[in-house]
């Protein structure tokens, strides 16, 4: 005779398929789409890392099975059962497999690391999230090769996974994914039944509190002032002549050095004419020299400020502007509504602040 | 009675209109300053014409630079509504005084752009009285 039991609780299933679809949105809009998708992103990296939070509390206040202590194996105990599962004689576990446990701590552990470096360059690169006051445009950067080489390594254990429950499906012939739908399995009567309920209220307590405090310090953090920022943004005069012709680029994209030698010869401003009065060449001067790509800690103030051996004046003929914009084939900067290269603004919704956020990119359509 | 005001008050308001639209003490100033050296530049000059100031607003002209061939390259056609950089793409807010009243209120922007523009369009200097006749078209506009 078998019994049914409820293997795994709700909130269980619910932050098993979440995971799924989040870390699926997380790697599509990381590795596959274009930039514009990073909003998406983003969201899908919070969302794991509340469903992560909410798992650990449930591992300690979850049903039986979704605990902590019902699915720590040591290293004996996973040996014993990955020997089993070659020799195709697994025995059967209720909750957790001890190989499948040691996978769950493994990709908990690993998403924890992919969250957080994620967040470091959400804050260092972009300027953005809870750390855009805290960490420098360099640890930003570094962060990023960690942020991606942990998702390969996501990827193939979460393939590793994968094969796991269908070689483990197969063998103790159980459907392994349709009890991680329905939460049920059907056990022979001989098998223990749980003992330990789920404790959803208190749960729900330490989850509330846990939240509490994040928020506290999430608002303190985004109270900080902007690493390296000028708190002189604007100049009448740059905004009324240099903004008349083009739209004005802001002084964070070139280093002070290439801001000089573009006011020093404003009668061949790339072929045009765009002389000025020498009052007005030397107000423009000072603000650019003073708010120039060395005094911002963005990711395209840092982006132009590498050296480029040809050292154009001309910020879209720099390799890095090439790079940036290499997939971006020439029709599209020919449509009506963009007009150039030049014209930054026209895809750009965040050309003004300096930022040039993922998100903020929207290419028109003609 | 109310209805006649209101229709005379219209009639009034819409004959005024394009003089308002020219009634700027600094404009007239700088047209006059205008008139005067078209007059020295030649005798025989009398008085700016709209007529001439369009046609010379929508003329192809040559000796220019190649992506500039009239003021309506970048200004567009239609000089009441915004106009683009051909070059950039930057908007540039409308010409016609009716639809920027700021136009031609600051003697030495005008004289920046004329000195640029003409050099783009024409090749060379514009006269006095080419300037007379475009700022005096832009205001009947």
């Amino acid at each position: 005779m078998t019994h049914r039991i409820k293997v795994w609780d709700l909130p269980t299933r619910v932050f098993h398929w979440g995971l799924v679809a989040l870390v699926a949105a997380g790697t599509i809009t990381g590795l596959v789409t274009q930039e514009w998708w990073m909003g998406v992103h983003i969201l899908a990296g919070y969302g794991v890392v509340a469903l992560i939070v909410f798992r650990f509390i449930w591992g300690f206040l979850g049903s039986q099975y979704s605990r902590f202590e019902h699915f720590t194996f040591g290293p004996r105990e996973i040996g014993e059962h990955l020997r089993e599962i070659l020799f195709l004689h697994p025995r059967r576990h209720i909750g957790h497999n001890p190989a499948g446990a040691a996978m769950i701590f493994v990709l908990g552990c690993l998403l924890v690391a992919i969250t957080a470096t994620g967040i470091v360059v959400l804050g260092g690169e972009e300027k953005q999230g809870p750390l855009a006051s805290v960490v420098g445009y360099l640890l930003g950067s570094g962060a990023k090769e960690w942020h991606g080489t942990l998702v390969y390594l996501l990827l193939a254990l979460v393939a590793g996974h994968v094969v796991g429950v269908i070689a483990e499906s197969r063998l103790l012939k159980e459907n392994l994914v349709l009890s991680m739908i329905t939460g049920d399995k059907d056990l022979p009567d001989d098998l223990p039944r749980p003992t330990v309920p789920a404790r959803p209220v208190a749960a729900a307590g330490v989850l509330l509190a846990v939240v509490g405090i994040t928020a506290a310090g999430v608002v303190a953090l985004y109270t900080l002032a902007p690493i390296r920022s000028p708190a002189t943004a604007h100049n009448v005069a740059y905004d009324k002549e240099c903004g008349a012709c083009h739209y004005a680029f802001h002084p964070s994209l070139m280093p002070a050095r290439k801001w000089a030698s573009l006011l020093a010869d404003l009668s061949n401003h790339f072929g045009e004419d765009a002389s000025l009065p020498p009052t007005v060449v030397n107000e423009i001067s000072a603000w650019l020299a003073a708010n120039s790509g060395e005094h911002w800690d963005t990711e395209a103030a840092n982006w132009f400020l590498e050296e480029d051996p040809s050292e154009p004046l001309r910020i879209t003929a720099t390799d890095n502007w090439r790079a940036k914009h290499a997939e971006i084939g020439a029709e599209v900067f020919a449509r009506k509504s963009i007009g150039g290269r030049v014209n930054c603004a026209a895809c750009h919704t965040d050309f003004a602040s300096g930022q040039f956020d993922d998100q903020a990119i929207d290419i028109p359509e003609e | 009675m109310l209805k006649i005001f209101l229709a005379a008050a219209i009639v009034t308001g819409t004959a005024l209109l394009p003089a308002v639209a020219s009634a700027d003490p600094a404009r007239d100033a700088i047209l006059a300053g205008y008139l005067t050296q078209a007059k020295a530049e030649d005798p025989a000059f009398t008085d700016f014409s709209a007529e001439r100031g369009q046609a010379f607003y929508l003329a192809t002209q040559t000796g220019g630079k190649p992506d500039t061939t009239a003021c309506q390259a970048c200004h567009g056609a239609d000089p009441r509504v915004a106009g683009k950089n051909v070059k950039t793409g930057k908007v540039i807010e409308p010409m016609a005084v009716s639809a920027n009243p700021k136009r031609f209120t600051v003697a030495e922007d005008i004289e920046k752009w004329f000195g640029r523009n003409c050099k783009d369009v024409l090749g060379r200097a514009c006269t006095a009285a080419e300037k007379g006749d475009y700022v005096t078209f832009l205001v009947s506009q």
